[in-house]
């Protein structure tokens, strides 16, 4: 009896533990749920799929630590930090946003920068990701491949462009760059690599997206290629190529460019990727992402705080309010032209009456863009009512009396084209309002530029008064007592102009530096609050003298700038975030240095 | 493990048969010639019977309990001629039968429970055996306090336990055990009840029969969940003889408190001039008070500042002309969300048992009010635990525990929740307009914070559902005379369902056109704990042995599911179905699953009582590292003399116990890891890979991005911990001290992946890994003592303190210069470096304010900032500029040391108890101060001392920094904290005090009540502090759910949930 009770125990035990041993590898394997590895995604629909996450980031949200400040429109890092515009709210509410206006406070640990700088390399690494998929997945043709290729060459110098814009001494990253190839720096000038990428983009992509009208054709790579020389000064290079554009280009979605006959029709929900449109980011709502916390709706998710305090459209957050400055650039004279070298002097155009300084209000001539660009008192917000004043502003010492305009949408375009549901605090400034990153506007008033380096006047005007004589139209000017018809952004009963509106063609360019100054002119008033001005000002070399002399006049009335100054040099690119050079030169290697001045 | 019973099936018998074997051998073994013995167990007074003492056959498993009136039965196989009997509060006996089978025993009170037998992981042993550190929990004292979750009622109970309890019924509390051990998330420590891996949170008190706390070696034996400290709760199992029902119940009333003390809305206004001023503005102006030299008070604020008569009423409308009149005198917000709160729980239990069988059995009904009007915790929960004992080798049994309870609750912790909005919302809003709705910030330029009570009123139909079962099944089979075999199967099935309508707030100034919505979620977590362990324990000549193997499996799943609609055409909440809503639609889910599987193996050994020794080693297998770097093994060893058994303490008379113990162990966490960590993975996900190509507005096109980058290299965080202490019992048993010193030094800790290869450059977007860098280590002394005091004749009192200290250092940070926490609204607060401990303030420190000119001038630039009236900053350099190089480390929120002292007596048929806990050497960043004392931040409310006391030429002796209308370096706005927010976070806290009187039993005997105590209590009576924030006790910002989550943002004040005084009444009565 004992040893078989012995027997028994033993043969159970061993049985328990090879039952044991074998049971655990198995039991362990917990893969987790609800992601893809990468292999499944190496096939046409897995690449496409990638391709269309590598878009998805032109609209500057949806990576992990972006935010206000990686927004396409670059309302911040284009628009706050030139005379166009304040940051808005009061001034410690994205207090990250007050250094752009500043200047003198502006550190490598603001953390505004380290928004944009993630938000674009994250698209460029997508766009990566794209091609070292694209190389190990099966059953694509050639065709098909080139097409995608293209793409993703295209979006990935898009997203270099803006970083190189913005901080300058940027790395290179391309579909070799990843944890096993960290050596890369930023001391390498990066402008060949950009240009690389478009020209294959150039010479690979279609020459239209039927039914996508988002995606990047042939005419957009050039119409990028071409702002790349611009910004290098290389008009001569570029001036083929927009000649070309002007004459041939059309969008992705079919339709030859052309200036739309209203331009507010450019800032509105009903008719984005018009003839107009050359490349925009792209923006839904009611998709079911501005539940998704974590996520980032889809909406234009960067400019959402840009909208009128407490009334009006949104309701929040009363950011991003055009400047007095701007306001006073719309003046115009006896032959309704732009005041180039006197706009400032005088009374100011819809003068604060709660500030003093700012003195009467001009009664002058205006240019009728100025409507079309900001709220302002007294005029009508689309189909908002008139324009309140101080009502819809946050915080008037600082952020005077107008209002943006070039985000927003129309009452009665409330729900089609905003979220809706209270889930997200801001529903109704979420709205899909594509987000202009070239317009055809752009296109001709470059071409105008670079008419006037080549001393071309008659050239340079005629592509100037293109511009002009849309805004002359007075189809497309704002009218009080009348409805705003949102479907082709005009007023329906155009009877009293809301403002004393006058607005000439030039009729000669005296000389090429009055040429050249006229055309400056003329991109401030057609691209205002657009996030391009400060930008412009800095590949004109203009920065430091325009700012802070800007910053002189606003002083007296604005106490957030009462200590502003732009330092020359320094100031014309935002600092390498400190997080980045720390962690990229952590072993000792330096591959980011700071840019001159940090 | 359904692969395990096939390969049984095909290839070797069957596993039941063999069971039946064995099973067949055992009753066969046990049938044998045995006498009875009855007898009598009492305590030091023949009159005193002791109730459900234990009586063992020695040397055998055979055992029995007392009943009611103390008396027992057993039979006694023949050969044995000695009982133990043993009960909890005396010392255990031997008893010789050799000429007896009718004994009368007297049990000798052990007030140190020395014979106590204390659960320490798989095993049991006796206090006076154990060799760890291990804390043992006074479960009676620890029930005195009334609170509905368990980590609160564990607050200074337990050495070496550190609590930081939310006040909000049923919020989460921050719990470490010997400090903090982990960056990346999980700090709390692993929770075993009745053997079952489960949590503390909403165990009905009153059900614990014992709480052990390992805090050392004697966690070793669970391995790679041991590293941040267990507790092991057991609960109550029946006793032998007739059936005992307890009824205990309480109800009283907790206070709303004392609130924030806000400016009134003439200070505000008041402040409002003097902020325009002392930016330069001559004539101030503000929408509501008006253009001039002083404000002026409207009587209505919508429309904005109109003073009079207000608009006709008939011209309202709700969405664009909503009539507010003005609160002139001031709204106080606090005041307006809370109440006094209603708090009552009522317990029933009934028990019995006899040698056979036992059973317990309770059913508890806890209603907790919170302070904050709708807010409340309500369980019903149930036990069941019996066991039965089968021919007296076999005991099978389960333990079940069954709750379902409605805890809505708010955010705490965070600038939109009503503790908060509470004091950013201006006192001159009234909480409604002319026509009865919500008043708010829409009336202009009072801010942006929402109506706070609006925000709680409106989710007063909101309702959240979760049924929990929890529990294990088990058996025991004693065999081969020294052989126990044990099999566990247990578990938690969670189960959670909420729905909440989101209404439009149409009278605040932000979100007020958006359109209503409605969500409706569902998910569960399961988890099962199998555990198999075979114990050998023997007895001979002066040894004592016991051996325990096992294997443990446990597994963890879970998924979710949420959908919204917007657009509801109807508020009511009869109408509320996802159905029903005509907007946008959208869903959410995920999944996730791991595994742990572990062999262990466990030593005690004991020699003469005197030397003894545990050793044990554990492998464990967690599915969420990479194949090669999952198994992991965690030694732990622990030795202990008990000197006072030797012969020359023998004769030192006041020494009735001395132990030494030294202990030294290996232990893990697998921090937060998931289980996509070792894996490069794409997602594909709405908001951040979809793109409208087709330019329609709403169908925008899906696509994938690379969401995670996996790490195959990471494995768990080791802890190694060593520990030195004794346990001494004094002057015959009337004190007894616990004293540990110990050392934990935790290596490759689990971080968020760092350096080079995460730069987005290099990675774009995707998620990180955790990834094993750096060291953290804490060193500390718990200690505990406890005076059983005779003062006289019928007056008894016992004291017991705890000490609780940890010091925490960061040892390493390998490739990293620091590593700063996050940012709070604007500003950084917290770096960590290595040498200083976790959650460290940094930032610039505040030496005074400039008071003139000629100050600033002989002071160090601070970037243009500079005024009088402004914070004047020390130059930590010397270079003549204030500038990032110049912050420093501000304040530390790790206290010094945490106490409880538990003060209990009793005088004839009156108790008398009183516990205190207590934090020492804490700091606190009150960041409230960053919206009530800097106007310029946001708008809305002004703390009262900021309104009237602020910086001016004429008023220059205060801190409070001058008001402006545009902040700056200089106060509110470098960037980074500085110590004008940080303030001494020490406090007293009188947890609970209560008076108590039992009734005379000769009264109740009557009718049929063994025992009646009514008592009165008062909890959070008082604290004593110099904070001047509401509460000092602070727990960390709880995430959506309410779970603990941002490990290093502790002792930060953001507006937390106050604890404030509550009066009790509560009744005991036994039958």
């Amino acid at each position: 009896m004992k040893k078989t009770k012995y027997k028994f125990f033993i043969i159970s035990s061993i049985v328990i533990v090879a039952v044991i041993i074998a049971c655990g590898k198995k039991f362990l394997d917990k893969p987790p749920l609800g992601t893809l590895n990468p292999d499944i995604l190496a096939t046409e629909k897995g690449v496409q799929g990638l391709l269309i996450g590598a878009y998805s980031m032109v609209d500057g949200e949806g990576a992990a630590g972006d935010g206000f400040a990686s927004g396409a429109s670059n309302w911040i890092f284009g628009g706050v930090t030139s005379d166009d515009a304040y940051k808005g709210s009061d001034p410690t509410d994205v207090a990250e946003a007050a250094p752009m206006e500043q200047w003198v406070s502006l550190t490598p640990t603001n953390s505004a920068l380290p928004q944009k700088w993630i938000a674009c390399y994250a698209g460029a690494q997508r766009s990566n990701d794209v091609l070292r998929t694209l190389a190990i997945a099966t059953g694509i043709s050639t065709d098909l491949a080139t097409d995608i290729t293209a793409q993703a060459r295209f979006l990935r110098a898009f997203y270099h462009f803006e970083l190189k814009k913005i901080f300058n001494k940027i790395i290179y990253a391309d579909e070799t760059v990843d944890a096993t190839n960290i050596n890369v720096t930023n001391s390498a000038d990066t402008w060949p690599r950009i240009e690389e990428d478009l020209s294959f983009a150039v010479a690979n992509l279609p020459d239209s997206w039927p039914g996508e009208p988002g995606r990047a054709n042939v005419w957009a790579a050039k119409a990028l290629l071409a702002k790349v020389y611009m910004f290098q000064k290389k008009y001569s290079t570029a001036y083929p190529i927009l000649q070309d554009i002007i004459a041939n280009g059309k969008t992705a979605g079919g339709t030859k460019y052309a200036l739309m006959p209203h331009q507010y029709s450019n800032f509105n929900p009903a008719q984005k990727n018009s003839a107009e449109s050359v490349f925009a980011a792209q923006t839904s709502v009611q998709d079911g992402s501005s539940v998704d916390w974590g996520g980032d709706p889809n909406g234009n998710y960067g400019d959402i705080l840009n909208f009128p305090y407490t009334g009006g459209p949104g309701a929040c957050c009363g950011f991003y309010n055009p400047s007095q400055d701007l306001a006073n650039a719309y003046k115009t004279d006896a032959a309704g032209l732009p005041l180039l070298d006197t706009w400032y002097t005088g009374l100011n155009v819809s003068a604060q009456a709660s500030i003093p300084a700012a003195g009467a209000p001009y009664t002058g001539t205006l240019d009728p863009r100025i409507d079309l660009t900001m709220g302002r008192p007294g005029i009508p917000y689309l189909d908002w009512g008139l324009h309140p004043g101080e009502a819809w502003i946050r915080n008037p010492v600082n952020d005077g009396v107008l209002s943006p305009k070039k985000n927003v949408y129309a009452a009665s375009q409330k729900d089609a084209y905003t979220d809706v549901g209270s889930a997200y605090w801001g529903p109704t400034e979420l709205v899909a309002n594509n987000v202009n990153i070239i317009r055809f506007a752009d296109v001709i008033l470059w071409a105008a530029e670079c008419a006037a380096e080549a001393n071309d006047l008659p050239k340079a005007m005629e592509y100037v008064n293109m511009i002009r004589s849309r805004a002359a139209d007075p189809t497309g000017w704002v009218y009080k007592n009348s409805d705003y018809s949102a479907p082709t952004a005009t007023y329906n009963t155009q009877t009293t102009p809301a403002g004393n509106y006058k607005i000439g063609l030039y009729t000669s360019f005296p000389s090429q530096e009055y040429a050249i100054k006229a055309i400056r002119f003329e991109r401030r008033l057609e691209l205002a609050m657009e996030g391009q001005r400060f930008f412009d000002l800095v590949r004109w070399g203009i920065a430091a003298p325009t700012i802070n002399a800007y910053i002189a006049r606003e002083k007296v009335l604005r106490p957030l700038k009462a200590n502003a100054n732009f330092t020359a040099g320094k100031n014309e690119y935002m600092p390498i975030p400190q997080g980045e050079i720390d962690n990229m030169n952590s072993d000792g290697t330096i591959r980011l240095e700071q840019n001159p001045g940090y | 493990m359904k692969r395990q019973l096939n390969l049984v099936q095909t290839g070797r018998p069957p596993l039941q048969k063999i069971l039946c074997l064995f099973l067949l051998f055992f009753i066969i073994h046990s049938i044998s010639a045995q006498t009875t013995v009855t007898g009598k167990v009492s305590g030091t007074t023949q009159a005193q019977p002791i109730v459900g003492a234990s009586v063992l056959v020695k040397g055998t498993k055979i055992g029995t309990t007392t009943n009611a009136e103390g008396m027992f039965t057993i039979g006694v196989p023949s050969g044995r001629k000695t009982l133990v009997i043993s009960s909890v509060g005396y010392e255990s006996m031997e008893v010789d039968i050799t000429n007896s089978s009718n004994v009368s025993v007297q049990l000798k009170e052990t007030t140190g429970g020395l014979t106590e037998v204390v659960v320490t992981g798989y095993t049991a042993q006796r206090k006076k055996d154990i060799t760890g550190s291990v804390s043992v929990v006074n479960v009676a004292d620890m029930k005195q306090t009334p609170v509905g979750t368990g980590e609160e009622a564990l607050q200074g109970r337990a050495s070496g336990v550190t609590v930081i309890s939310s006040a909000q019924p049923g919020g989460a509390s921050d719990i470490r055990i010997r400090g903090i051990t982990s960056f990346a998330g999980n700090n709390a420590p692993l929770v075993i009840v009745d053997g079952v891996r489960s949590n503390l949170h909403d165990i009905n008190a009153n059900d614990i029969e014992s709480v052990q706390v390992l805090k050392d070696a004697a966690a070793a034996i669970y391995g790679v969940a041991g590293s941040n400290g267990v507790i092991i709760i057991t609960t109550k199992k029946g006793r032998s003889g007739r059936a005992k029902v307890s009824y205990d119940a309480y109800v009283g009333t907790t206070t709303r408190g004392k609130g924030y003390d806000m400016a009134n809305t003439q200070e505000e206004a008041n402040a409002i001039w003097l902020q325009q001023k002392n930016s330069g503005i001559a004539i101030p102006s503000h929408l509501q008070f008006g253009t001039g030299a002083n404000p002026v008070i409207p009587d209505f604020i919508t429309p904005a500042g109109v003073v009079g008569a207000g608009p006709d009423p008939a011209t309202y409308d709700i969405n664009t002309n909503q009539i507010t009149r003005a609160n002139k005198i001031g709204t106080d917000w606090y005041k307006e969300i809370t109440r006094n709160a209603l708090v009552q729980s009522h317990n029933l239990s009934v028990s019995s048992g006899s040698d056979k069988s036992s059973y317990f059995f309770s059913v508890n009904y806890l209603n907790q009010e919170g302070i904050l009007k709708y807010q409340y915790l309500k369980r019903y929960s149930i036990r069941a635990n019996t066991q039965f004992v089968i021919k007296d080798k076999i005991r099978v049994g389960e333990n079940a525990y069954i709750f379902y309870k409605q805890n809505p609750r708010f955010g705490n912790q965070s600038e939109g929740s009503p503790f908060t909005t509470a004091y950013r919302e201006d006192a001159i809003i009234p909480v409604y307009d002319i026509m009865g709705n919500f008043a708010g910030t829409k009336s202009l330029g009072l801010g942006n914070a929402r109506n706070p009570f609006a925000d709680i009123y409106r989710t007063k139909d909101n309702r959240n559902h979760n049924w929990n079962i929890s529990g294990n099944l088990y058996a025991e089979v004693d065999f081969l005379r020294h052989f126990t075999a044990r099999t566990s199967f247990g578990g938690i099935m969670d189960n959670n369902y909420s729905f909440n309508f989101n209404y439009v707030g149409y009278e605040n100034a932000e979100g007020n056109t958006g359109s209503n919505s409605f969500g409706e979620n569902a998910g569960y977590n399961n988890s099962w704990t199998f555990t198999n362990t075979l114990t050998y324990s023997n007895a001979f000549g002066q040894h004592n042995v016991r051996i325990l193997v096992g294997t443990e499996a446990v597994k963890s799943n879970g998924r979710f599911v949420g959908a919204t609609r917007s657009n509801y055409f109807s508020e009511d909440p009869n109408f509320w179905v996802i159905e029903a809503g005509t907007g946008t639609q959208a869903n959410s889910g995920n999944a996730y699953q791991s595994a742990l599987w572990s062999q262990m193996g466990k030593l005690e050994y004991g020699y003469a009582g005197k030397y003894l020794v545990n050793a044990s080693l554990r492998r464990d297998g967690f599915s969420g590292f990479a194949e090669d770097q999952r198994w992991g093994y965690f030694p732990g060893v622990s030795a202990a003399w008990r000197i006072s058994e030797e012969a020359f303490l023998k004769s030192v008379s006041f020494i009735t116990d001395l132990k030494l113990r030294y202990s030294w162990a290996k232990l893990g966490s697998t921090g937060a890891v998931l289980s996509d960590n070792p894996y490069d993975l794409y997602s594909s996900r709405l908001g951040k890979s979809a793109y409208d190509l087709q330019g329609n507005s709403t169908g925008p096109l899906v696509g994938f991005y690379k969401s995670h980058i996996g790490n195959e290299s990471t494995t768990w965080e080791e802890d190694i911990i060593t520990n030195a202490g004794f346990d001494v019992v004094l002057f015959n048993n009337k004190l007894d001290v616990t004293l540990d010193w110990y050392k934990k030094k935790v290596s490759g800790l689990l971080f968020e992946q760092g350096g080079i290869a995460t730069a987005p450059p290099i990675r774009g977007d995707a998620g990180l890994p955790l990834v094993n860098i750096g060291d953290i280590q804490n060193t500390g002394i718990d200690f505990n003592a406890t005076y059983h005091g005779i003062i006289a004749k019928d007056f008894k009192i016992d004291i017991t303190g705890i000490f609780t200290s940890y010091k925490n250092k960061i040892v390493d940070l390998p490739g990293l210069a620091y590593r700063d926490g996050d940012v709070v609204r604007n500003n950084r607060l917290q770096r960590h470096v290595e040498g200083r401990a976790f959650g460290e303030f940094f930032g610039y420190r505040v030496i005074g304010i400039f008071q003139d000119d000629a100050d600033i001038a002989k002071s160090p630039t601070q970037q243009g900032d500079e005024e009088p009236g402004l914070f004047k900053y020390q130059d930590m350099n010397n270079d003549g500029k204030i500038d990032a190089d110049d912050r420093t480390f501000i304040g530390n929120p790790n206290p010094d040391f945490t106490y409880g002292l538990n003060i209990a007596a009793s005088y004839k048929n009156f108790d008398f108890s009183a516990f205190f806990f207590g934090s020492v050497g804490n700091d606190i960043f009150n960041n409230t101060l960053y919206f009530t004392d800097f106007p310029d931040f946001f708008k809305g409310g002004i703390r009262r001392e900021a309104a009237i006391n602020s910086w001016t030429p004429t008023n220059t002796n205060t801190k409070i920094p001058k008001l402006r209308t545009t902040g700056g370096f200089s106060t509110d706005n470098s960037g980074y904290a500085n110590s004008y927010f940080i303030s001494k976070g020490s406090y007293l806290r009188n947890k609970q005090m209560q008076i108590g009187y039992t009734l005379p039993s000769k009264l109740l005997s009557q009718y049929g009540i063994d025992r009646s105590r009514v008592y009165i209590q008062a909890a959070n009576l008082f604290t004593i502090t110099k904070y001047e924030g509401l509460d000092p006790e602070l727990p960390t910002q709880p995430d959506s759910n309410g779970n603990i989550f941002r490990t290093h943002q502790f002792g930060i004040d953001q507006g937390s949930y106050p604890h404030t005084p509550s009066f009790l009444v509560g009744l005991n009565i036994n039958f």
